[in-house]
């Protein structure tokens, strides 16, 4: 028995399997995390060299070039690129997307092994380090505070970092841009001078003062006592007290020479949120830990956290990436829903009954759900590409169950019970029900094929569309059958007839009848003319072609996720002072501009010590930095790019910016830049040829964010020692070096502990006798004969200039110059832009120039999809030619594919959309569905061939009869993009153009599909039949003699 | 009207169809696949591992005067190729409906 009859015959096991299938459906959907992408690890592993002392000449001669010879060498290394600072080398090597990184790792470390014996000696083991997306913060709150700012660091560290930390799946809680407590103890260098002291020895006597020494214990009668000599301080206070022994035995306290402050720590790096004091708080998350969970736990922390903090302390979102990813999943299922929706809507008005209608909806729940079960299995999320292919799917799963339906209804209608017209009416239809779902699948199912990032985003898409397609042929011959056997009503004439003439039913039948008869007079018409219709059709395809050149493209639509990020560069050396000031005009003048800001914080300055903070900002005493949220995207008429617009134009206008970047969105999967990379050895040449490449493309329009990768020369003042000298006093470059060290930077051996917490105490001379060249050549330092010698006797002290640090790509010297498209431009127009620039300048010896960034990526991705569309179309020739046993068939059906393209093309210019790798998917999309419509027609035609009717007839009346069926599954897939296509809210710009491109492609191709194939089908079908019945005569020599006119009696001659 | 009962080796399907084409006959009733066997030494159609052919049979109700036409050419098609064995036999029809 087959599978159709046996769900006919036992509905209940169908419905219980059924059932079955859609409550472990329910159950996946409901245990399947959320995220915002399918999990993806960045193939990126770092080595990082430390090698103090050596400057960046030095560090990529003797250690970056060894180690790239030998990384060169890893399996599946796609780029490697470094840079070369002070005292630190960074190789980052960049892997194919996909392949197991844990195998790669230990290739690298095996690589830098090898590489250890060419290394400088008692060089440190490299580092290793995996890149990983958990790095980004997933929270980031803006903490503000007045009368507790003084304590705020400690508060916010007791009180919540302690806790966020413990949150499952917090990977780190930083508060950055807030003062640290501190002991400071400040030197006065003459009192030194008196009293013979020296910072080293006031440092090392804090170090044994404050310490707890345990002397093993001591037996008293018949009790043990443990003996223990207290030192640790209790208070900062007891510092003052110490007594400093002085040669000839008298004693000196340090508060007699010493200014003790238990104070804040002076921060040169300082953070304005809102204009007013505070602080940044950065939650980011363990790698595998789910974004949106660990945000809500966390921010749940925070608000418990909030009720025991002082008042005045308040927390403000800057950036909640969980947010974002929220709310663009709820919008993916009202998306989703609404596709639901538009999809019954159609089938209603073309079917006209509601119960056949209810038959047709329930195959979408349970193909749709079939995809959650896949996801849960594989360990998927629901994320944006997830809800997107269901989205996608649901146009295309009810079109088996319509075939299936329309001829169980056919057999009803001559009076068939429901229960063998369910029986027969599959029978007749199953086979083509699977041939259609298998062009479906000969597109979708190479896409789980694309290597690289893109396979990232694609391969669910292919899976789940793959899935729920074949699970909607699976539902179609079993399901909806049972469901057809039950629910078909006999309808008898007379019920028919009370029905009335106003029922929905004969209103669309009316309806419809009108449009088949009047698509029959235009085949019909066309058919007489089919030469001029090709030729015409031909014509418009050629047209589009040279529309094309207007089209620009892009790689990724960029998502308005709500921020910008302001970075800005003043001149070299310039005061924070200065910069502070300039910062806070910018900030009030953004805020003029932007009425749709929520909140505004700025950053300047650099920080004392490196931090998690200033790893993910360029900081320095001339830049600054700005992080703004903007009000959700429905609440404003500008989009975030806008605004990044109108920043930009407000940073142009202020002189003592050099150089500036605003980026929108934070740390998205992908990028939107192009860089020019400018390849070659001499420093000098290729940052000259950067300017003036940075130079031409400022006045490239729609060009924004120049920015070239290679610092300017750092300003210092350099000690050159002299050896001779250095010798005469017995002393050495680095003891000299740790001298002035302490001096300014200050001794740091101790620790004050209280309640649990550790605060350095740090020794060094008071600030107003460090701030000047002559105060450092006038340092004192302590020879080996115990001697004082002034640091200038030294040597000498010079201004300099440090060489920038070096990258390099590919074992060659490098930079880059970045550009950004404003959001007027698209990223492929800045390209050829810059291509054209680049073509126009002189190249100087030795530089050679490659245009990349994100750019490349695109192209990449193009080249990609170019060869994934070539194999769809392989795979559906296949298809299609083994199904219809023909050549030439299948080429009548894609006649349609390229009116397709021309839709795309159409509907992206009208819609003023570049063609972005999304919507050039969508484009390999239309391949499977167009193709549809064409088999449909084509199947029909040689049916009615078969059935003997002639060429022209035929034509006319399969298309009659295959309009609706055409109609009603291309409707579906349109309705089921429109909401897509049309949506506004968060995270819609992703996959908007695919919406545009599927519907543009659809509504284009089935209008030509509709005239070109019945044309194309008639010209080159004309004496088939007629030649095949020629040759079976004369193969068939046994009625050689026959003659009908003679040998047949009269019963069965013609009557002429 | 006659009936007229015709058994073939499968292998003769496309030419009995043609000669039915030829003859104008349009109602029959075909059993695709029968078994059987010859009385007069035609070999067994059995579909076994010993006997692996199979025969098809139709039957057809004609005038009259059709069924010398069609004995005639199916005793032409038997005689192309005596091992194939094609059969017809005719009976009349008492009544129909």
């Amino acid at each position: 028995m087959s599978i159709f009859e046996s769900a006919v015959e036992k509905p209940i096991s169908t419905l219980m399997i059924f059932l079955a299938v859609v409550v472990i459906g329910v159950f996946s959907y409901l245990k399947l995390p959320v995220d915002q992408y399918p999990k993806m690890d960045p193939p990126y592993i770092t080595v990082m060299t430390t090698y103090p002392g050596a400057n960046a000449t030095d560090i990529e001669q003797n250690i970056t070039k060894h180690l790239e010879n030998q990384l060169n060498s890893v399996d599946d290394l796609k780029e490697m690129t470094s840079t070369s600072y002070d005292n630190l080398s960074v190789i980052t090597l960049e892997f194919e997307w996909g392949i197991n990184l844990d195998n790669a790792s230990n290739d690298v470390r095996d690589a830098v092994d090898k590489t250890m014996r060419y290394l400088p000696d008692n060089i440190d083991r490299p580092t290793i380090m995996r890149m990983s997306t958990s790095m980004m913060p997933i929270l980031v709150y803006a903490v503000t505070a007045e009368q507790s700012f003084g304590g705020l660091y400690k508060i916010l560290d007791d009180k919540v970092v302690m806790q966020l930390n413990r949150v499952d799946g917090v990977a780190s809680a930083t508060v950055a841009g807030l003062p640290e407590r501190v002991v400071y103890i400040d030197l006065d260098p003459n009192k030194l001078d008196a009293y013979g002291l020296s910072i080293e020895s006031i440092s090392g006597k804090i170090l044994a003062e404050n310490m707890d020494v345990s002397a093993g214990s001591v037996k008293v009668g018949i009790d043990e006592y443990s003996l223990r000599v207290e030192g640790e301080f209790d208070e900062s206070e007891q510092i003052k007290e110490i007594s400093l022994a002085l040669a000839g035995g008298k004693t000196v306290k340090i508060k007699d020479i010493a200014n003790v402050r238990d104070t804040l720590r002076d921060i040169t790096l300082e953070q304005k949120v809102q204009r007013g004091k505070g602080g940044i708080l950065l939650v980011t998350k363990q790698s595998d830990a789910n974004a949106v969970a660990v945000a809500t736990e966390a921010k749940e922390m925070i608000a418990n956290a909030q009720k025991d903090l002082p008042t005045d302390i308040k927390f403000t979102v800057i950036n909640d990436s969980s947010d974002f990813i929220v709310k663009a999943i709820r919008n993916l299922e009202s998306t989703l829903a609404y596709a639901l929706l538009s999809v019954v809507i159609v089938v209603f008005v073309f079917l006209g009954r509601w119960r056949s209608t209810f038959i047709i909806a329930m195959t979408i729940p349970i193909s749709l759900i079939v995809a959650f079960i896949y996801l849960l299995v594989v360990d998927g999320s629901l994320n944006t590409i997830t809800l997107m292919s269901l989205s996608i799917a649901i146009g295309m799963v009810v079109d088996d169950a319509i075939v299936v339906l329309e001829n169980i209804t056919k057999h009803v209608e001559r009076g068939s019970r429901p229960k063998e017209a369910a029986k027969y009416g599959t029978n007749e239809v199953w086979t083509s029900v699977i041939v259609t779902t298998l062009v479906t699948i000969a597109v979708f199912f190479p896409l789980t094929l694309i290597p690289g990032i893109m396979g990232i985003f694609f391969k669910p898409l292919g899976w789940i569309i793959c899935i729920s397609v074949s699970t909607s042929t699976l539902t179609a011959i079993s399901f909806t059958p049972m469901l057809c056997s039950k629910f078909l009503k006999n309808r008898n004439a007379a019920e028919e007839e009370k029905d009335g003439k106003f029922s929905f039913f004969a209103w669309s039948n009316r309806t419809f009848d009108k449009l088949d008869a009047w698509y029959e007079r235009v085949i019909r018409w066309v058919l007489v003319r089919k030469k001029a219709t090709i030729a015409a059709m031909t014509l418009i395809f050629g047209a589009s072609l040279i529309l094309l050149k207007f089209m620009s493209t892009e790689f990724f639509p960029q998502n308005d996720m709500n921020t910008f990020n302001v970075y800005a560069k003043m001149q070299q050396g310039q005061r924070v002072e200065i910069t502070r000031e300039i910062a806070l005009k910018v900030d009030s003048m953004i805020r003029d501009i932007v009425p749709e800001l929520k909140i505004l914080t700025v950053s300047y300055g650099s920080e004392e010590t490196a931090s998690f903070a200033s790893m993910m900002n360029t900081t320095g005493n001339n830049v600054f930095n700005m992080r703004g949220r903007l009000v959700d995207a429905k609440d404003r008429d500008r989009s975030v790019f806008k605004v990044a617009d109108s920043v930009r134009k407000l940073l142009k206008t202020i002189p003592e910016i050099l150089e500036y970047t605003v980026s929108t969105g934070s740390g998205g999967a992908t990028g939107n830049s192009v860089d020019v990379e400018i390849i070659g050895h001499n420093f000098q040449t290729t940052t000259n040829f950067a300017l003036d490449v940075a130079r031409e493309l400022k006045k490239v329009e729609g060009a924004e964010d120049i920015l070239i990768s290679r610092g300017d020369d750092k300003a210092e003042l350099q000690i050159y020692l002299d050896s001779e000298k250095l010798a005469r006093h017995g002393l050495t470059t680095s003891g000299v070096g740790s001298a002035l060290r302490n001096k300014i930077y200050g001794a740091r051996q101790s620790k004050f502990k209280e309640e649990g917490e550790e605060y350095d105490i740090i020794v060094r001379l008071e600030e107003q006798f460090r701030s000047t060249v002559t105060d450092v050549e006038n340092f004192i330092i302590t020879d080996a004969y115990g001697q004082d010698v002034r640091a200038k006797e030294l040597g000498e002290i010079r201004e300099g200039f440090t060489p920038p640090s070096i990258e390099r790509k590919s074992k060659q010297r490098y930079l880059k110059v970045s550009i950004t498209p404003d959001a007027d431009h698209k990223l492929g127009d800045i390209a050829d832009e810059a291509k054209a620039v680049l073509a126009k300048m002189q190249l100087p010896d030795g530089v050679t120039t490659y245009v990349g960034g994100t750019y490349e990526d695109q192209q990449d991705s193009f080249k990609a999809l170019a060869l994934l569309m070539a194999l769809a179309l392989l795979l559906v020739y296949i298809v299609m030619a083994a199904e219809f046993e023909s050549f030439l068939s299948p080429f009548i059906i894609m006649l349609a594919i390229p009116f397709a393209f021309t839709g795309v093309v159409l509907a992206l210019l009208l819609t003023n959309s570049a063609l972005s790798v999304v919507a050039a998917l969508g484009a390999v999309m239309l391949i499977g569905i167009v193709t549809k419509n064409g088999i449909v027609l084509i199947d029909y035609i040689n049916l009615m061939r078969e059935r003997g009717y002639e060429l022209t007839e035929a034509i006319a009346l399969s298309c009659r009869s295959r309009l609706r069926p055409v109609l009603m599954t291309s409707f579906t897939t349109m309705l089921g993009m429109l909401p897509m296509a049309i949506d506004h809210s968060e995270g819609a710009e992703t996959w908007r153009p695919m919406g545009i491109s599927v519907i543009g492609g659809m509504v284009f191709s089935t209008i030509i599909t509709m005239i070109i194939v019945p044309a194309t089908y008639a010209a080159t079908n004309k004496s088939g039949n007629r030649k095949k019945n020629v040759e079976e005569k004369k193969s068939y020599k046994f009625m050689g003699d026959f003659d009908p006119e003679r040998d047949l009696p009269a019963c069965k001659q013609i009557n002429k | 009207m006659k009936a007229v009962f015709i058994s073939y080796n499968q292998a003769l399907t496309d030419r009995v169809r043609f000669l039915f084409d030829q003859l104008r006959i349009t109602g029959y009733t075909q059993f695709p696949l029968t078994y059987g066997q010859g009385t007069n030494g035609g070999e067994p159609r059995l579909g076994t591992h010993a006997w692996p052919e199979m025969n098809s049979s139709i039957l057809t109700i004609v005038e009259d005067e059709m069924v010398p036409v069609i004995l005639k050419y199916i005793e032409k098609l038997d005689n192309v190729n005596k091992e194939n064995g094609i059969r017809a036999f005719t009976w009349n029809i008492e009544q129909m409906y």
